[in-house]
């Protein structure tokens, strides 16, 4: 059995000199749960896994998803589980100068020591980042290059849905919820380990379980124009899924971060999955069914949790807040017991009408930060058409409401390159923010008008797989571009910030999304090139991508065009637990509302 | 703000050390930690009035980045009556052994903040002589110390005073116990020590005595009262 090496204290502290923020690598957070064996031999008697985040700490602290993982599995007595995130590039600069592998947190084990290696991915511009740490970690990036029996490597997460762009470099993938799956998984590695089986014995065994993709046991057959021809077998892989959310409860006392993370707070899932069927989005059929938590023993898990962690703002997370029926019932249970304690409340996905704003206005407690908005499209028969329910009556009654109340900070989400979308529905993104600048003048006084600020964030649409839009085209950037300016141009820049994101870049995100396994070449050269962190704008690095989409013989536009109703797409092998048929009628009714 | 008579509330100094790991930590992550941990121990902070309300504690100036501390202190305001033994147990059972408060008093007369009254840092900095041929170096050393840096210009105005300490048992350690100024006094005419500056300076400077820097803690702080420097537990 091979040693386990672990990084030598004294070393961290002469790593760590001049290094940016070092409280990012120091571990010893309250909250902790890796076993700590007093000896190294004690280590050999559990199963490690490595929980990977590949972004940097303070992104990946603040993802509930992970915290879940990490509870579950450190409660179990055989196996332990640490984390790992992405080092900043001066960390990494210097772990590679001084030919120093990267290691986990908590007991500092190198990754390459570990029996597991699980990447939770939460969107795609995140591969780059993976390759590299495995290069970090001195371990072998392609699965056929990994000859020894371990550390298996696996990935999970709502970017990984289409396996395919990495099947390449995983030994398997995690569909679906991993709460229970992850237990069966670590099960089988213990066995594997201790009766010294192959690793062809390992992913026999856990293919039996809901959720596990194992590319090596797929083929894919291709027409010379790069379409799919057959994928063989064909039966398809069965998304992972908890029933009742219930039998979980929240984790009540997680890691709490030693320095600022993105969200610093205590956060509570209420409520998983969103049955709204806006039909441009992933999340909402890949979290699918809706399952809600039982409010009172929510309540009681949360008010535990609050001391048990000493945070003073929650945040209630879900899809879509305002679709958990007993909203009101859960903020007055949390806000009466605690409250000496200046909690803070905040609800990210909550959806704002004039009926609840009274609600969350209790829930900001006098702080106006600002209300957002997401209509996503400008006029009602583009609204229509992406199924996004919401009128603009109801929405400017509510924005009027707030600005009589004292509000002068509006955020609003829309998309551009959405289907069937002409001139004048970008026209009418800039009337609706025209109407609201009207709306705030007959509402706000000269002194708080002059504060008006409307922040508008315009996201390129990129189809993505398991919509109803996943057959659709990505708008090519040259007419994004002038939607874009068209908007620029015609909103009255006084109140007015817009960010947008860049129409190339997205094309590229389109790509790595509805990529097959030929892709994973692309990742594999960009990443040699360079690229990681792609989803900072600094580092993004468009032409490396371009240039080695080419030199791989692979058209972006193969990625990016319209599909095919009746093509086999490279996802298809998964079972999402939404059929294809019913993608496809979703996809026709769009199409009724032209 | 006049607090009434019969309203319950106690304050409270304390000091605590962060040290290892927790060096790294920046003065904004700490005070954060020990507001959670406060919260934790189910010790009731006061909060200010009006429409962001902020935890009535008050912690001294920062330590710099990656520098150990003996010598934190803060001034909290809690709800309710509590005595120094009971808050120091029940805060140091929610706090990890990089970071643990040795002391703490209750303040009964009025006392200015802490950001405010620290007058003087000490930083006591253990240094190795790496040349093995060092007749007279230390004396050396001390007359390039008076003058480069309590003379010098550099950092004459900032250092209020010098000590060097052998350490015992062996030749080859010197301790250095550097007192800079974290306060203006005009009297004095000086400036404020800035570490970082005199840090990458020193460690330098070092290099013609063939010495290196092994170790830096801050030490201790300092307060003004009645003319003599007293630490801030001194004086409550
Ligand atoms: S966009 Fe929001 S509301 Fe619509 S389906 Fe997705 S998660 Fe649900």
């Amino acid at each position: 059995m091979d040693k386990i090496k672990r990084l030598d204290s004294d070393l961290l502290g002469r790593l760590l000199k001049d290094i940016e923020k070092p409280g990012r690598y120091i571990n010893n957070e309250i909250g902790t749960k890796s076993k700590s064996p007093g000896t190294m031999e004690d280590f050999q008697d559990l199963i490690l896994m490595a929980l990977v985040f590949p972004d940097i700490y303070e992104v990946g602290m603040s993802n509930l998803g992970l915290q879940i993982l990490y509870e579950i599995i450190n409660k179990h007595k055989c196996f332990s589980a640490e984390r790992v995130f992405s080092p900043w590039i001066d960390f990494e600069e210097k772990l590679r100068k001084e030919k120093v592998k990267i290691f986990s947190l908590e007991n500092r084990i190198f990754l390459d020591s570990f029996d597991l290696i699980g990447f939770t991915v939460q969107h795609e511009f995140l591969y780059t980042n993976i390759l590299n740490i495995l290069d970090m970690g001195g371990i072998g990036i392609r699965a056929v290059d990994r000859r020894n029996r371990f550390p298996l490597v696996c990935a999970g997460g709502p970017a990984i849905v289409n396996p395919q762009p990495l099947s390449r470099f995983m030994d398997f993938f995690v569909i679906g919820d991993g709460e229970e799956v992850v237990i069966s998984i670590l099960q089988r590695v213990k066995k594997y380990r201790e009766n010294n089986k192959d690793k062809n014995w390992f992913l026999k065994e856990i293919s039996r379980l809901d959720g596990i993709y194992i590319p090596g046991f797929y083929r894919f057959y291709y027409y010379p124009d790069g379409r799919i021809k057959s994928i063989e077998p064909g039966e398809k892989v069965k998304k992972a899924v908890i029933k009742n959310l219930n039998e979980f409860q929240i984790v009540q006392d997680p890691i709490i971060p030693n320095i600022k993370t993105v969200h610093d707070r205590f956060a509570v899932e209420i409520m998983r999955g969103c049955s709204r069927g806006c039909r441009f989005c992933q999340a909402g059929i890949i979290y699918r069914p809706v399952r809600k938590r039982e409010v009172g023993s929510l309540v009681r898990q949360c008010i535990a949790g609050l001391k048990k962690t000493g945070y003073d703002e929650i945040s209630f997370l879900s899809l879509s807040s305002s679709d958990y029926g007993e909203i009101g019932h859960l903020l007055d249970k949390i806000t009466d017991p605690s409250k000496h304690g200046r909690l803070s409340i905040s609800m990210p996905s909550m959806r704002l009408d004039s009926l609840n704003l009274k609600l969350f206005e209790l829930i900001q407690s006098g702080r106006k930060t600002g209300l957002t908005f997401a209509p996503e499209a400008g006029s009602q028969r583009m609204r229509n058409i992406i199924n996004k329910n919401i009128e603009e009556k109801e929405m400017l009654d509510c924005i009027k409401m707030a600005f009589s109340s004292g509000w002068d900070k509006i955020k609003l989400y829309f998309m551009i390159g959405l289907p069937y979308e002409n001139d004048k529905d970008i026209h009418e993104i800039t009337l609706l923010v025209e109407k609201i600048i009207m709306a705030a003048r007959e509402r706000l006084s000269g002194k708080k008008l002059a504060r008006l600020k409307i922040n508008i964030s315009i996201n390129v649409f990129c189809p993505k797989p398991f919509t109803p839009f996943q057959w659709v085209s990505h708008d090519n950037p040259g007419n994004l571009d002038s939607k874009f300016d068209y908007i620029l141009k015609n909103v009255s820049k006084r109140y007015v910030n817009i960010n947008w994101t860049d129409s190339k870049k997205s094309r590229i995100e389109c790509a790595l999304a509805r990529g097959n396994e030929r892709v994973g070449e692309v990742i594999e050269s960009a990443w040699k090139k360079g690229a990681r962190f792609d989803n900072w704008t600094d580092f993004f690095k468009l032409s490396v991508w371009e240039e080695e989409f080419v030199k791989a013989g692979l058209d972006i536009d193969l990625f990016t065009r319209k599909f095919s109703v009746d093509e086999i797409l490279p996802w298809d092998i998964i079972d999402i637990g939404v059929s294809k048929d019913f993608l496809l009628k979703e996809y026709d009714r769009a199409r009724e509302c032209l | 703000m006049t607090e009434q008579e019969n309203v319950c509330e106690t304050r409270i100094r304390f000091k605590f050390y962060k040290k290892d790991e927790f060096k790294y930590l920046s003065h904004l992550d700490i005070s954060r930690i020990m507001i959670r941990a406060i919260r934790r121990a189910e010790l009731e902070i006061k909060y200010s009035q009006g429409y962001n309300p902020k935890p009535k504690i008050g912690f001294s100036p920062p330590t710099p980045l990656g520098v150990e501390s003996m010598a934190e202190y803060a001034d909290v305001l809690l709800e309710g009556n509590i005595d120094e033994r009971t808050f120091k147990k029940k805060l140091n059972s929610e706090l990890k052994p990089q970071m643990l408060i040795s002391e703490a008093r209750i303040i009964t007369e009025k006392t200015e903040n802490l950001m405010n009254a620290a007058a003087v840092v000490l930083y006591g900095f253990e240094l190795h002589i790496c040349s093995s041929d060092n007749k007279g170096m230390p004396g050396r050393f001390y007359t390039g110390l008076k003058k480069d840096l309590t003379t010098g210009p550099d950092f004459c105005n900032s250092i209020f005073d010098l000590k060097i300490i052998t350490a015992e048992g062996s030749s080859d350690i010197i301790l250095l116990k550097l007192f800079g100024y974290v306060k203006i006094f005009k009297e004095e005419n000086n400036e404020i020590f800035k570490f970082n500056n005199f840090y990458g300076f020193f460690e330098n400077w070092l290099k013609k005595y063939c010495i290196d820097i092994k170790n830096v803690k801050k030490e201790e702080l300092f307060v003004l009262c009645g003319g003599i420097l007293k630490t801030p537990m001194e004086v409550v």
